[in-house]
């Protein structure tokens, strides 16, 4: 114990001693040292352990009465006082970070409506067949239970009570096992809705609709790759994950399933229709069969509807831009167009969130092709004279979507079993409406519905009837729901209070002016200055925290990014996935830390280390993917919003 | 003194508590007014400037409550090493250094920012004939002025923490991971971990 402590004050003390050998003698020291000489010793305090709002708030507060004395001695305590309170009250009145309380408020909530026995229990019933399934139904388990409510520590703990036990007694190695619980309850803190997009945004001035935008798809890529990841191993070594044994795998039937396939057949939709038409006299109500048979073609209908409202929208005549011309001169149309065309603005947004949610093959295929085919058609500027209703024909990729998706259903329903049935329904009654809730959420902010915040509060108000709809929701769930955002909320927007102070005092000094001709006086090449700023932010996701280090080193960063003519946005994506992997760089990944609180003392940390070590190079390998392909994050936001 | 330190407890976590409950009102506030607006047509100008007071009020009045809960985040990776002594004496220091000279600064600025706000009656200026705004900016110095109690109470905390060798106890709040909630939750007891560990130690006994 003596050891590490004397380590730890020594690498300290050889901090400050290092910061005052650099610096230039008293008499020489300008500002813009003083600047430099606060950063790295803000540093050294924050290591002291001390809460970092206050240790940044009293810091700033010392250095900004300095550089106020340099400049007028007699006004500098008035000034001081004064750019601490208009500080504080420009955090109390950020129109960013008021949507930080109500997501944590929907994670709260959605936390407690305890899907995520059932969400684990289909998942993974739904992909017996995928080599390594316990895993991979893991990773996307905790990919959707963390994003709803980004809540590491609690996503690690109840992964670590349900699917580590079920993983160890399939056999699967321990460190398999204790990466894909860690690196998965991981994934809450990138994908969006996510608050540390909205920190991130908040600080660099970058719009989080945007951030939203573009983290989607390097999130869902990064699930993707821990996927694969499991899957390759899976086939590789099948002792590291052994596939599931048959009766693992059994779903149990009810009992109208069992006589009606003993009598038709395991297929559903002939079983159930023939049941209905009577050939059996079975002591099965009808009503059930009826039941069954709507759940059954639920995918169906939904189908149909997207498809429909799809058509609506590609060959709705185009009348926005039309509009937009006949403003200018007269606008003796305009009413008859806003008649019957009220919605073409809303449509390929509608449609594109109403197919989404449905997460199975066809509608999600549907989704994707439906965004690109519903806009294809606006840039197009009709002569004003077109624009009265006729139907336009609806594009190649409309047909060729819909022959996909008849193909797709028609394939499912070939192969639908009433053991498919129960598993469809467990997932409709725990995968869709988390699914649901976050695609809502993220579909009405990206797609311009609603502000942030507004959509934060609709999510949480969609957490209190999912808790509700689960029989969960009671006074004591909401109070301690509410205690809990208050304090992670306080936590926060208090750090905000102390960083905003220290930055303004940071900014008085002079030291980003510092720093910047510094870096310039470097001459670096945009790819050195990307690698260099990357392996800084990975390393100090060692000792600090991502709040810690979005709020002190990226107003650092930010104002260097259009010397290298690198997009804040972009950058933001980047930092977002870089501090990904300090949640699990040993030794002071508190996942490990929350899942060796639940599991037997024969999984020791050591092992819980070693299995995180493979999902770690994945983000790493992610990280370069998405340097080399911008693509991947920049898609949608250029997309959507240029 | 104990007793001291566990009522002014009480009240930053009483204060912390009841006004945690405002973010219930914004949710369900926001809610309403998106309604409002895209199905009724009825927007409200104030909307904005009251959803922007909730959340300010609650997260400064939410300070002294979650310091008293030890819950503002810390640099714990060296810290978290050391012994409860050494802890103590650098959080003693470092409350008179930063913590009392920071918090009391912006108590004192924000008790004359409000003051002036008060004197002119101050309406928001977002929206024209805005919401008065004098009430929300009273909060800093409340909030600030909590904070510093409990600030004190802390510092006695490291004194008593000096002198025993050993932190004394908190008052028992809601907890974001509480591991005996969450098994319960999901039905899995103690007994099925230790199951569990006889089962893998069983099968690797028998692999050796």
């Amino acid at each position: 114990m003596k050891k590490e402590i004397w380590f730890g004050l020594s690498i300290l003390a050889a901090v400050v001693i290092s910061i005052f050998v650099f610096m230039p003698a008293p008499s020489q020291m300008t500002n813009g040292h003083l600047g430099l000489l606060m950063l790295g010793l803000v540093v050294v305090a924050i290591m002291m352990g001390f809460p970092t709002a206050f240790t940044l708030m009293g810091m700033g507060m010392m250095f900004a009465w300095f550089a106020f004395r340099s400049r007028a001695p007699d006004l500098a305590v008035q000034q001081t006082l004064d750019l601490m309170v208009q500080r504080t009250f420009s955090v109390m009145s950020n129109d960013v970070l008021i949507s930080i309380p109500l997501f944590v408020f929907m994670g709260y909530l959605v936390e407690r409506a305890n899907l995520i026995e059932k969400l684990f229990k289909s998942l993974h019933l739904a992909m017996a067949r995928v080599p390594g399934s316990l895993a991979v139904a893991t990773v996307v388990t905790c990919a959707i239970f963390a994003t709803a409510t980004g809540i590491v520590g609690a996503v690690v703990t109840l992964m670590g009570l349900l699917a580590l036990p079920a993983m160890l007694r399939a056999g699967y190695s321990t460190q398999l096992a204790a990466g894909a619980i860690t690196a998965g309850g991981c994934l809450g803190i990138l994908i969006p809705p996510s608050v540390m997009l909205i920190v991130y945004g908040a600080t660099a001035g970058v719009s989080v609709v945007k951030l939203y935008a573009g983290a989607f798809f390097p999130g869902i890529m990064l699930a993707t790759l821990y996927v694969a990841y499991i899957i390759v191993i899976a086939k590789l070594k099948p002792k590291m994950a052994p596939p599931l044994s048959a009766e693992d795998r059994v779903v149990p039937l009810p009992a109208y399933a069992k006589t009606i396939s003993n009598s038709f057949g395991a297929n559903v939709v002939r079983g159930l229709i023939a049941g209905l038409n009577g050939k059996l006299k079975l002591e099965v109500p009808a009503r059930t069969l009826a039941l069954q048979l709507f759940i059954a073609l639920l995918p169906a209908l939904v189908f149909t509807a997207a498809i429909g409202l799809t058509y609506r929208a590609v060959t709705a005549p185009i009348a926005v831009e039309a509009n937009e011309v006949q403003e200018m001169g007269s606008g003796f149309a305009a009413d008859e167009e806003e008649e019957n065309l009220s919605g073409p603005a809303a449509p390929p947004a509608e449609v594109a969130d109403a197919a989404k949610p449905d997460a199975s093959a066809p509608a999600t295929a549907a989704a994707a092709a439906a965004a690109p085919v519903a806009a294809a058609p606006a840039p197009a500027t009709p002569p004003p004279a077109q624009a009265s209703g006729e139907r336009l024909n609806a594009p190649t990729g409309f047909w060729v979507t819909l022959a996909m998706g008849v193909a797709a259903l028609a394939a499912f329903y070939a192969f639908f079993t009433f053991a498919r049935l129960e598993i469809f329904k467990m997932l409709l009654s725990s995968f869709f409406p988390l699914a649901m809730l976050i695609l809502a959420v993220l579909g009405t902010i990206v797609f311009g519905l609603a502000t942030p915040t507004e959509a934060a509060a609709m999510g949480s108000m969609g957490g209190l009837l999912l808790a509700a709809a689960y029989r969960r929701l009671n006074v004591s769930v909401v109070r301690e729901s509410l205690y809990l955002t208050a304090k992670t909320s306080a936590m926060v927007c208090w750090l905000f209070v102390g960083s905003s102070i220290f930055s303004a005092a940071f900014a008085l000094l002079g030291g980003q002016e510092l720093i910047n001709q510094w870096v310039l006086s470097l001459d670096m090449t945009t790819i050195q200055f990307m690698v260099l700023s990357q392996v800084i932010i990975f390393l100090l996701g060692w000792p600090l925290e991502w709040t810690e280090i979005i709020v002190i080193f990226m107003p650092i960063f930010i104002p260097l990014l259009p010397h290298f003519g690198v997009d804040p946005l972009f950058f933001g994506l980047l930092v977002a996935l870089n501090l990904q992997t300090a949640f699990l760089s040993p030794p002071v990944a508190m996942a490990a830390f929350y899942l060796k609180g639940v599991s037997p003392p024969h999984v020791t940390l050591n092992q819980i280390f070693l299995g995180m070590l493979p999902f770690m190079a994945i983000q790493v390998v992610a990280l370069v993917l998405l340097y080399v392909f911008p693509a991947i994050g920049m898609w949608l936001p250029n997309v959507l919003y240029k | 003194m104990q007793k001291i330190f566990l009522f002014v407890d009480k009240v930053s976590t009483w204060l912390g508590h009841t006004f945690s409950w405002l973010m219930l009102v914004l949710t369900l506030m926001i809610t309403w007014e998106v309604f409002s607006r895209y199905v009724l047509s009825n927007p409200h100008p104030w909307a904005f400037d009251v959803m922007m007071m909730l959340y300010g009020t609650v997260f400064m009045m939410a300070g002294a409550y979650t310091l008293s809960q030890n819950g503002h985040v810390r640099g714990d990776v060296l810290y978290g090493f050391f012994p409860p002594r050494l802890q103590a004496g650098l959080d003693l220091v470092l409350y008179f250094v930063f913590f009392i000279p920071g918090v009391f600064a912006m108590a004192w600025a924000g008790y004359f920012y409000a003051g002036e706000s008060w004197a002119i009656k101050e309406i928001s200026n977002i929206t024209s004939d805005g919401p008065p705004i004098y009430p929300f900016k009273t909060v800093i110095p409340i909030a600030g002025g909590m904070l510093l109690i409990q600030g004190f109470v802390e510092i006695m905390r490291c004194v008593v923490c000096l002198n025993e060798g050993a932190w004394p106890s908190r008052k028992e709040d809601v907890e974001e991971v509480d591991v005996d909630k969450l098994k319960e939750m999901v039905h899995v007891s103690d007994e099925d971990i230790s199951k569990l560990e006889a089962y893998i130690v069983t099968k690797e006994s028998e692999t050796k």
